[in-house]
């Protein structure tokens, strides 16, 4: 043991020594960017790549949004300034509010401050309107934040089912037969009884109609201090409960077990479809279709009775909405203004083949076959190819260049991932009939009472 | 030895060994708790509010706020509730496995392998576990489902996780099974440290393997015991981090603990830090409560006895 | 020697039987979230997905490891290091100067030693939720975020870890020894040094262990205080590979975790011996 203790400490006397070596030194061109994962720092520096005269050094800081724990060192990063602080940091659609919106938005620069000539810039490349709202500061009526991911959902279907139950798989018979656009969901409702007749379900969950009725709402949880509870948003549990009543789905929760094997077509039931952006399709669905070996090679597809793969199409939901996102935001204190409005321009309004949402649209950011995603420049999109093989060929801006037009960012708030926990925490109780729907409704204000600094009647 | 003492005196060394803890403290721990508890006393809510007051007009505000908040309140039973049905099987089966462990006579085979073996559950990270419970008593499908519906057929799934006890109880195994292997080696420790000559003597006299442990070992542990107690009632009323990472407090509410009421006042949005860091107060004058009744409990009463004695004598000798 | 015989006889089955079972059927519980862990570690992603739980391996454990190597932030050999240093560092110093306090306060008299007991106790239930929020704010004002003895030297004063030693003392430390190591001329640090350490081992072992694996697996405070990336440790590189909201690579994720947890193990096993033996406590007699 004595050895141990000797050792330990010899240890540390060297631990110790290693310390002294780290002087912090001052360099002239260094961009702080701040991000919850590592694809905002790794397009700039991909941008340094493509443009050599770029001459910054980036220096990133990523802290996982697990946890909770990016939030704090973010706001006290922002608070104390100094030459550490961020130039540019990141803000995920959870907490984005915060920092345009809410109580950290004082540090977030206009766009326009930096340089941009922001009008003109939305319109040209057609920037998806619940983007902007949700970057806009309120105080000044200035935009402060944008992102480059579009995350207007759609409803993403398979064919076989909807060829059951109605004899066609056409995008534009299943969006009547679903009420697309129609802002209810009267007609969704004779679907799932369609699809109940036979045999199978609309949707996977409950989980899966949330993002949609939550978008919905006329006005957002909190209305001047106040708790709001909108028709549409109450209307939830009356939704989830006849979901539930009638068998309709399959009574899954979202990123559990059982809502990845209905991608697969393994539930209880065969189901109708997802509500979801295009990365649902990218990250969620394709690879849990069941038609993918562990290496993530494409081994067969539904039509050779492996997996789901190319039994899939979208299209417009009945309700507008939008889920997650990345919004991109520049520090009032920033010293490299023209360093920073270069990057912020490229990643968020430059709507050419060389701006960064063009290759994000085809997947050749990082070379050619990449991952082709939704953006928020709809003229991008409409100039870029969306063809998917998941979706047997289906150009998939064809739905999801209007569902960012639909989505709404206008009834959100900073409190929203607090308040939705809670929310869905009541209505699953409601559901198990565990409460009743009146005692739910009590409890769940009672929870955003003693939680929140938020008023409630 | 008394006469000795007399002679020289060593005392000024318990005040030089401390220093070094002592100056690490006021560096490190100092400020935080000061910081916090004047906290409790404003009105410091919201990011960056640099316009903070003192509560002039009713200092304990706050205080008032966090003692009348019913969520607080069920925030305490919680705890409670979820630490007794931890701990009270945790301790009885590390006492247990204890004496098994340490008794020369019963001779278990691979007990090394087995008392290594114990504490492995307390290395693996809270996160990782949290997700292998959840996804373990995963609703409709889920290694527990499967057993339910393998016995009663398809169509019975339970969802274990929206059940109020139920979700409490599982917390309060995870709590169980992580700790009850770093109970035992704590206790296997203490034992070691008593002289195998009381052993002998025990078994000379003829004390059954009951008698030894209950009658030998189990005293001499008592300062052990103690600290196993009280350091089990601290972590069990500061517990965090399963019921934050198994159902954030949910469902309903069901395992939001003290810690995690504290938490969400602070960081679920409003940043309350004023009520936040009244409710921490309030929790540490019930963790120093509840530890000084435990102390109060175990104390040494031989050696109360014997203080009290000698204090007397002082008195006498300075009469 | 006769006794001895007698006292080692076989014990009656009503009585093995079920302590066997007992201890197998912890055991399994004990190795079934490592077995899980390390299976999934060798699954896809994709596999993890459908059944978060299986017992049966999968062959994906090459894919999964280019998939970590591609990840720039997750550098193994720098999050080994960083976690190595700082858990060490917090171990030898909470274990010696924790020995060292808990002997001050029991060996020697001195006026405020109740006091100071009293303190350390106190110290030891104060909340831990808040006090980081305080402590990381202390640091970011100083500017000293980033530095790892930010992390390491708090150890000195481990009020719980002194809690237990001095418990220990209590209860086998007998003033006899200290007192002939006096009559031998020994002077009071090398007292301390050369007879009381030795007679703490067990609890020097146990406490070791535990610090050392909390430290290792200790999250949130190095996650907030260390920004660079070369400052990483081993559970913040795992963390980020939780990151991506909308594509977690979970194969990939166990595969980091299992990574994190194998050092811990082998440490844990090379120290266990002490905890398996025990130490003949060095020429204590009653």
């Amino acid at each position: 043991m004595k050895k141990v203790i000797a050792s330990a400490l010899c240890l540390t006397m060297v631990g110790t020594a290693m310390f002294t070596g780290c002087a912090s030194k001052q360099e002239e061109k260094v961009l702080n960017v701040w991000a919850f994962t590592n694809e905002v720092p790794d397009m700039i520096k991909r941008y340094k790549e493509l443009h050599p005269e770029f001459d910054y050094e980036i220096k990133e800081t990523i802290i996982a949004t697990t946890e909770g724990a990016y939030q704090p060192a973010l706001d006290s990063a922002l608070a104390a300034g100094g030459a550490d602080a961020p130039d540019i940091y990141c803000a995920e659609a959870a907490f984005v509010l915060k920092y345009t919106q809410g109580s950290a938005a004082q540090y977030a620069m206009p766009y326009a401050d930096l340089g941009i000539n922001v009008d003109s810039a939305l319109k040209t490349a057609e920037i998806a309107q619940y983007t902007v709202d949700i970057g806009t500061r309120p105080s000044d009526g200035k935009l402060v934040a944008l992102g480059y991911q579009a995350t207007g959902g759609a409803f993403i279907y398979r064919r076989s089912v909807a060829q059951k139950a109605w004899g066609t798989d056409d995008p534009a018979v299943v969006a009547d037969k679903i009420g697309s656009g129609s802002g209810n969901w009267t007609k969704f409702w004779q679907a799932a009884e369609d699809l109940k007749a036979v045999g199978c379900g609309i949707v996977s969950g409950d989980g899966d109609i949330w993002h949609a009725v939550e978008n919905s709402s006329s006005t957002g949880w909190v209305v001047d201090g106040k708790l709001s509870i909108s028709a549409e948003r109450e209307d939830f549990l009356n939704i989830s409960m006849k979901l539930m009543e009638n068998g309709y789905h399959n009574d899954t929760q979202d990123w559990q077990d059982a809502w990845f094997a209905d991608m697969k077509g393994e539930g209880p039931k065969d189901i109708l479809g997802f509500f979801g952006p295009a990365w649902l399709i990218n990250y969620t669905i394709g690879p849990n279709c069941g038609s993918k070996d562990e290496d993530g090679n494409l081994v067969g597809t539904f039509a050779d009775g492996v997996g789901t793969w190319g039994d899939w199409a979208v299209c417009a939901s009945p309700v507008g909405f939008f889920w997650g996102g990345t919004w991109v935001i520049a520090n009032k204190d920033t010293k490299h203004k023209d360093a920073v409005k270069t990057i912020i321009e490229w990643i968020t309004l430059d709507a050419s083949e060389n701006g960064l949402q063009y290759m994000w649209a085809n997947g050749t950011l990082y070379g050619e076959g990449g991952t082709k995603d939704a953006v928020a420049s709809g003229a991008v999109m409409k100039k870029s190819n969306g063809e998917l093989d998941f979706l047997a060929g289906q150009n998939m801006f064809d739905a999801f260049v209007p569902a960012g037009e639909y989505a709404t960012g206008k009834n959100l708030t900073e409190y929203d991932e607090t308040i939705n926990g809670y929310w869905r925490d009541q209505v699953r109780q409601y559901t198990s009939g565990a409460k009743s729907y009146e005692q739910a409704i009590e409890d769940f204000k009672a929870q955003v009472a003693e939680n929140l600094d938020v008023t409630v009647e | 030895m008394q006469k000795k003492r007399s002679v020289v005196d060593y005392s000024r060394y318990g005040y030089f060994f401390s220093i070094p803890f002592i100056v690490t403290f006021l560096i490190f721990t100092l400020y935080p708790v000061l910081y916090t508890s004047i906290i409790g006393f404003t009105d410091m809510k919201g990011l960056g509010n640099t316009n903070i007051h003192f509560l002039t007009s009713d200092p304990f505000a706050n205080f008032k706020e966090v003692l009348s908040s019913e969520l607080f309140r069920l925030s305490l039973f919680n705890t409670f509730r979820i630490w007794i049905y931890n701990f009270i099987p945790q301790l009885g089966l590390a006492l247990l496995l204890t004496a098994w462990f340490t008794d020369n006579r019963l001779q278990i085979k691979a007990k090394g392998f087995f008392k290594v073996i114990f504490y492995l559950p307390n290395i693996i990270t809270m996160a990782s576990i949290a997700i292998l419970f959840r996804a373990f008593f995963g609703y409709p499908m889920g290694p527990a489902n499967d057993l339910v519906t393998r016995i009663k057929g398809p169509g019975t799934e339970i969802k274990f996780l929206q059940d109020r006890d139920t979700t409490r109880n599982i917390v309060a195994f995870i709590q169980f099974w992580m700790w009850y292997g770093y109970t035992m080696v704590q206790l296997v420790s203490g034992v070691i440290g008593i002289s195998p000559d009381i052993f002998e003597a025990a078994e000379i006299d003829g004390a059954n393997r009951v008698q030894t442990f209950f009658f030998i070992t189990i005293p001499n542990i008592r300062t052990i015991l103690l600290f196993t107690l009280v350091t089990s009632l601290i972590g069990g009323l500061n517990m965090f981090d399963i019921p934050k990472l198994l159902m954030n407090g949910g469902p309903d509410n069901a395992t939001i603990t003290a810690s995690l009421y504290i938490y969400n006042q602070a960081f679920s949005g409003s940043y309350k830090y004023n009520t936040a860091a009244a409710a921490s107060m309030i929790m540490f004058v019930l963790i120093v409560i509840c530890s000084a009744i435990l102390f109060y409990i175990m104390r040494d009463k031989d050696e109360a006895a014997l203080k009290k004695l000698r204090k007397a004598e002082k008195k006498a000798m300075k009469g | 020697m006769d006794k001895n015989k007698v006292s080692k006889s076989k014990q009656p089955l009503y009585l093995m039987i079920p302590l066997y079972i007992a201890c197998v059927v912890l055991a399994i519980l004990s190795i079934v979230p490592f077995w899980v862990m390390i299976v999934n570690a060798t699954r896809s992603t994709t596999q993890i997905q459908q059944h978060a739980i299986s017992f049966i391996p999968g062959g994906s454990i090459a894919k999964n490891f280019s998939i970590l190597n591609a990840k720039k932030t997750f550098n193994p050999v720098i999050g080994f290091t960083n976690s190595a240093v700082i858990s060490v560092g917090v171990t030898g110093l909470a274990v010696y100067f924790s020995s060292l306090t808990a002997y001050a306060i029991t060996a020697y008299d001195w006026k405020l030693k109740n006091a100071f007991f009293s303190m350390i106790m106190a110290i030891m239930m104060i909340p831990a939720q808040v006090t980081t929020i305080g402590f990381y704010q202390a640091v970011y004002k100083v500017g000293m975020t980033n530095n790892r003895l930010m992390l390491i030297l708090p150890a000195i004063a481990s009020p719980m870890m002194v809690f237990f030693m001095r418990q220990y003392l209590q209860a086998s430390l007998s003033m006899e020894i200290v007192q002939s190591g006096r009559i031998d001329g020994a002077g009071e640090f090398r007292i301390f040094n050369q007879i009381v350490l030795p007679i703490m081992k067990p609890a020097i072992a146990t406490q070791a262990i535990f610090t050392f694996v909390s430290s290792w697996n200790s999250y949130f405070m190095p996650l907030v205080l260390l920004t660079k990336s070369e400052k990483y440790t081993m559970p913040i590189m795992v963390s980020l590979l939780n990151g991506d909201i909308y594509k977690t690579e979970y194969g990939c994720v166990y595969l980091g975790l299992t990574m994190t947890v194998l050092p811990l193990i082998i440490v844990y096993l090379f120290l266990s011996k002490y905890i398996v033996a025990g130490v003949a406590l060095g020429g204590v007699k009653g």
